[in-house]
């Protein structure tokens, strides 16, 4: 579904990322883990068009997604959570959801992805009227992945959902995370510092450090790996 | 006693002329304030787009009388509502082809970088309006011909000019149309979500250098129409932008720079405040009166009357 290959970003002389490959079958749950400044963002704004590659080649189903405008991909069927929740903090948490929804595939299917988000989250229906700036920073992740999901994507992309929350928190998120890869089916691009939680349940994973590709492999292949154990799970 | 009675009456005389004159500033002021909170850009054409607006009026209605058929009572209000999507065309074209170059996505999220050449640019545009106004139209101050301007409605001992008043009714007419539209409708909301977050709008789909040749055009229509209203109560020439776009800015920051519903207070309050000095002022000291309200009120309240600080850090 999503095919990269050699991709090379780089901020004003300095390498963001050197040849990052990365492959995302549909329906499968794909994490990047590494440390802070891997690279990871990058990856994902890269994917979402607010960073230019310098080389590199990034397909999405028959589309060479390099040649689409930014505001176009979104109407491609990715949803970018983005790190730091970015939620229109002076809109309401229903306008959040309905900015979501405003590709056209959300537009059609609103009804539905509503149910569902509000399902996954009640207390965004909760709060539905309430200014998303004035949520806290757990509802405001879940507003940020419900706006996602309103866009009834095919690849949802998340970037360190768990950024400046309590655990307590980032557990329910994770496995709301986990509720949407196994009931509904969504491709999930997890980004993730929190190297074990992501990991756990994820298909495949690939290991970023300094904007490389140090290791990749199914679940059990990582988990199993003594580096990663040493270095990221403590063990 | 009946000294007393004529002070009360001219307070509220001063008050409903405040008021007339506030609700049009309020107007100008949305459309600077929609420009401001959707494009962090300063348009120091502002004025100058309003003063496209004036003579925009002007030729419909008196010069070339196109609107002459309305009759004069209706011609100069739709006159001055026509001046809007004239001036919405003539605004987005600018920003299309000049402005987009200097502003847009990439600049409003890089808040340090690209401020200069907006500044240098819309002042650029702003002399380019006035003195090719001043070819085109000539200096001679002018006004939209209406018997409204020299009628008065009478409540009590209070007069209302009747150009004012109908000015004054169409301003919160388009401001509460303007409110309605950004509050309800995809479009408006998009562009609120331009505004807020321009990198979380550009991630759910939302083209954010058309959001901005939106919210150019439409916030100097809607000034041009404010404009287009005074200009049957107030006479002007190419350089009368440069009156206006101090009270404007006055307005904006009053209101809380980026909320667009605040624009409208602000500029509401620097009418009253303007036409109230003249009751213990004499009246060439009204514009310092703004200011010195102006100051009072940034001093004790630096994000302005509406302003959320949490907005935007």
């Amino acid at each position: 579904m999503l095919r990269i290959r050699s991709l090379n970003v780089a901020y004003g002389g300095l390498h963001a990322l050197t040849d990052v490959s990365l492959e995302v079958e549909r329906g499968q749950f794909v994490a990047v883990v590494g440390p802070n400044g891997a690279g990871k963002t990058t990856l994902f704004k890269t994917i979402s068009g607010v960073v230019t590659p310098v080389a590199g080649e990034i397909r999405y189903n028959e589309h060479d997604l390099l040649a689409v405008p930014p505001a176009e991909r979104a109407q491609l069927g990715i949803a970018h959570v983005p790190e730091g929740r970015q939620v229109f903090a002076s809109m309401t948490v229903m306008e959040n959801l309905e900015m979501g929804a405003y590709a056209r595939n959300g537009r059609a299917r609103w009804r539905e992805s509503l149910e569902m988000i509000l399902a996954l989250f009640p207390v965004l229906g909760e709060r539905r009227t309430q200014l998303a700036g004035t949520l806290s920073g757990g509802e405001q992740q879940m507003l940020a992945i419900g706006r996602g999901l309103a866009s009834a994507p095919e690849l949802l992309m998340l970037d360190e959902p768990s950024m400046g929350l309590a655990p307590a928190v980032i557990d329910a998120i994770f496995e709301r995370v986990h509720q949407i890869h196994k009931q509904h089916g969504l491709t999930i691009l997890l980004v993730e510092q929190r190297v074990a939680e992501a990991l756990e349940s994820c298909d495949r994973g690939y290991v970023l450090e300094t904007g490389r590709v140090v290791l990749e492999g199914a679940h059990d292949t990582l988990m199993s790996n003594s580096a990663v154990r040493r270095a990221y799970l403590g063990m | 006693m009946e000294e007393l009675k004529w002070l009360v009456v001219d307070f509220f005389q001063a008050f409903a002329a405040g008021l007339l004159v506030g609700g049009t500033y309020g107007l100008m002021c949305v459309g600077l304030g929609i420009i401001f909170g959707v494009m962090r850009v300063v348009n120091f054409a502002h004025g100058d787009f309003m003063m496209l607006g004036m003579y925009a009026a002007y030729y419909l209605v008196t010069g070339f009388g196109v609107l002459a058929f309305l009759g004069p009572y209706a011609a100069p209000i739709v006159g001055a509502a026509l001046a809007g999507p004239i001036v919405f065309v003539i605004g987005w074209l600018l920003h299309r082809y000049l402005i987009a170059r200097v502003t847009g996505a990439r600049v409003v999220s890089a808040e340090a970088e690209g401020h200069y050449s907006q500044i240098i640019l819309t002042l650029g545009i702003a002399l380019v309006l006035a003195n090719g106004g001043l070819i085109l139209f000539g200096s001679t101050p002018l006004s939209v011909q209406t018997p409204l301007s020299r009628e008065s409605w009478e409540i009590g001992l209070i007069f209302l000019n009747q150009a004012r008043t109908i000015g004054f009714l169409m301003a919160v007419a388009f401001a509460i149309g303007l409110y309605v539209f950004l509050t309800r409708s995809s479009l408006g909301k998009a562009l609120r979500a331009a505004a807020d977050n321009p990198i979380a709008a550009a991630y759910v789909g939302i083209d954010v250098d058309r959001a901005h040749r939106i919210a150019f055009g439409l916030g100097v229509g809607i000034t041009a129409v404010a404009g287009g209203l005074i200009a049957s109560s107030q006479s002007f020439q190419p350089y009368i932008g440069f009156d206006f776009v101090i009270v404007m800015y006055a307005g904006v920051v009053l209101g809380g720079m980026g909320s667009i519903l605040g624009a409208f207070w602000g500029g509401l309050t620097i009418g009253l405040v303007q036409q109230m000095s003249t009751l213990v002022l004499p009246y060439q000291l009204q514009n310092t009166a703004i200011f010195v309200v102006f100051l009072l009120i940034i001093f004790f309240r630096p994000q302005g009357m509406f302003g959320r600080v949490w907005e935007r850090t």
